[in-house]
């Protein structure tokens, strides 16, 4: 009962990425394929986060620190040290999820509001040691002539991103994969059951230490990794992703995608990118459309994109079920 | 040995003397019940003893002789040593069999957590249909049997039961008195604290009353409720003795 539910997922993300897979041929320009690729990007990221967020109940506001120390790391180890690029991709993943771990220490006793203000500061801690190795960094001016990712002999820069393309869905789907088993598992729900009640899991043996550990750096692998691929593929570091902005549109994907999801950061990162490249000529009008977007969903849809697609699910199946047989009343046997 | 010891526990919140240099020990097998009026320190003394929040400021809790200063909250359940409640609490976005597999799996003991689950839920009378409805769903009644049986998929060796019947009907209070008795006659030691008198009647062996933090009498039930102390702890409501 529990694995079909389980398989059946897991064919809608197999066929949902197979129609990803074969949208290039009909896609050709470069400039769209770039903005799926950072579509992909994104969605890594605002998905990676709502497992800490939005099952976890963790207000980790430092979770885009994870992909700065996933480009810096990559960046780092390829320009400075000649790592190998693909090495260093595995790497900016690993040094994402150290950096959780030690983030994990001075929030683990706190909350709310507390764990917003220490993991923002532990973010912008991390930002300061950036800046102040700018022999090695590049300081605030950033990191150029970045080693791109390679494929054999592959050439990147002539094949309309092609490659770029399949890399970073290729890790879309890995991550993809990766969030939904670990939501689905115990692990998962005991995370859930500390956000729901953290005492009452208490009681029941979850400890809150592990699971925090656990939940921040679960979400921190694949966004280190989206951080080492937008190093390669940019082939520049900028401490701009340490800024509000950054983290205030990711932020807006996990809240207008719905949280607890998944599914739908994803959703918001393409709803998200799409609309702000349609109003890019707009100037400063730019922010509150898309703030009033973002705003309107919600009132109307609390659950956010993803709700708002199982609301839209629901009714079609049940103008397909005949009347009263789907909405027969299951009480609980006593 | 007994089960459980408590070795002149003590709470303060500020001034106030929550819980106040309580001694007393559970034997294996006991149903002991714990009374006393609103504001008493029974819950308190539930903290105390499951670590949940909290342990002692002072005094010892020794359970099966082993020591439990320094022991967090979750150690303390995966011992055996499992409080509920005095709200209904669940974990409302996970369904009915989530919130039992979450007591088996982290808490319980031997392989095969589901099916630990699942009996648990059968144990308190949930039927498998039942096992993927959402807890924030259910009655008062069920999301309360509900925690019993996320409490039972750890194998609990000592259950703390604090106020089961509160909010419940006449009729739902026979059915956990019933409950409460089949869970006993599995073997495992209860702590059982009741605000209303006739649970405790019906169930315990022994019985505790507190009143403002410090233990007032502990013996049999028929005999604790004839205390003339115990009757002026209760202000004379008779109510709650009937
Ligand atoms: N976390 C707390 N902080 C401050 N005071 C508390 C806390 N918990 C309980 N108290 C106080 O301790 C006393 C005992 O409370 P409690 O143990 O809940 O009583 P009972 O369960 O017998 O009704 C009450 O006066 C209550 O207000
Ligand atoms: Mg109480």
């Amino acid at each position: 009962m529990k694995l079909s539910g389980f398989k059946r997922e897991l064919c809608g993300m197999i066929l949902g990425l197979a129609v990803l897979a074969i949208l290039p041929v009909f896609i050709q320009d470069t400039y769209l394929r770039h903005l799926l690729i950072m579509i992909f990007v994104y969605g890594m990221v605002a998905a990676s986060w709502d497992l800490s967020l939005g099952y976890g109940g963790v207000f980790n506001f430092g979770h885009l620190a994870l992909f700065g120390v996933g480009l810096y790391t990559y960046a780092l180890l390829t320009k400075q040290l000649g790592v190998d690029p693909w090495l260093a991709l595995a790497a900016s993943g690993g040094a994402a999820v150290i950096a959780a771990g030690l983030m994990v220490i001075p929030i683990l006793r706190l909350k709310g509001i507390y764990v917003v203000l220490l993991s923002f500061a532990f973010s912008q801690l991390i930002l300061q040691v950036i800046v102040s190795q700018s022999d090695y960094t590049g300081g605030n001016q950033g990191m150029v002539m970045v080693p791109a990712l390679k494929l054999g002999d592959h050439n990147m820069m002539r094949d309309k991103k092609l490659a770029y393309y399949y890399i970073a869905l290729t890790l879309l789907s890995a991550c993809l994969l990766f969030l939904r088993v670990f939501v689905r598992s115990a692990l998962g729900k005991s995370i859930v059951a500390l956000r729901d009640n953290e005492e009452y899991a208490v009681s029941r043996g979850v400890s809150l230490g592990r699971q925090r550990l656990l939940t921040l750096t679960g979400s921190a692998l694949f966004t280190g990794i989206a951080g080492g691929f937008y190093g390669g593929y940019f082939r520049n570091t900028s401490t701009d992703v340490f800024g509000i902005d950054l983290t205030t549109l990711i932020l807006s994907m996990v809240l207008l995608g719905g949280r607890a999801t998944i599914y739908g950061p994803l959703l918001a990162s393409l709803a998200l990118t799409l609309l702000s490249e349609a109003t890019a000529d707009i100037g400063v009008w730019r922010p509150i459309i898309i703030g009033a977007v973002i705003i309107l969903v919600l009132l109307v849809y609390p659950g956010g994109l993803a709700g708002a697609l199982t609301a839209g699910w629901r009714r079609l199946s049940a103008m397909r079920t005949p009347r009263g047989q789907g909405a027969a009343i299951n009480k609980v046997a006593s | 040995m007994p089960l459980l010891t408590v070795e002149s526990a003590s709470k303060s919140f500020g001034a106030l003397r929550a819980v106040d240099g309580v001694s007393f020990s559970v034997e294996p097998g006991e149903l002991f019940g714990i009374a006393g009026p609103n504001g008493s320190g029974k819950s308190t003394l539930f903290n105390l003893i499951s670590g949940i929040p909290f342990g002692p400021d002072s005094g010892r809790i020794l359970f099966a002789g082993e020591d439990l200063a320094g022991r967090k909250g979750h150690q303390i359940a995966r011992l055996g040593l499992v409080r509920t409640f005095q709200r209904e609490t669940a974990f409302d976005t996970l369904s009915v069999f989530d919130n039992a597999l979450m007591g088996a799996t982290y808490g319980g003991k031997g392989p095969v957590p589901e099916e630990r689950s699942a009996e648990a839920l059968a144990f308190v009378g949930f039927a498998p249909a039942d096992f993927d409805r959402k807890a924030a769903e259910l009655s008062v009644y069920d999301r309360k049997r509900l925690m019993l049986a996320s409490a039972l998929a750890l194998s609990p060796r000592l259950l703390l039961l604090d106020e089961p019947a509160s909010g419940l009907t006449k009729p739902e209070i026979e059915a956990l008195i019933a409950l409460i008795r089949r869970i006993a006659a599995t073997g495992a030691t209860i702590l059982l604290i009741e605000h209303v008198l006739t649970v405790l009647l019906a169930l315990s062996q022994r019985l505790m009353v507190l009143n403002e933090g410090s233990l007032l009498v502990l013996d049999r039930p028929d005999v604790v409720v004839r205390d003339p102390r115990v009757i002026r702890a209760y202000l004379g409501d008779r109510r709650h003795v009937a």
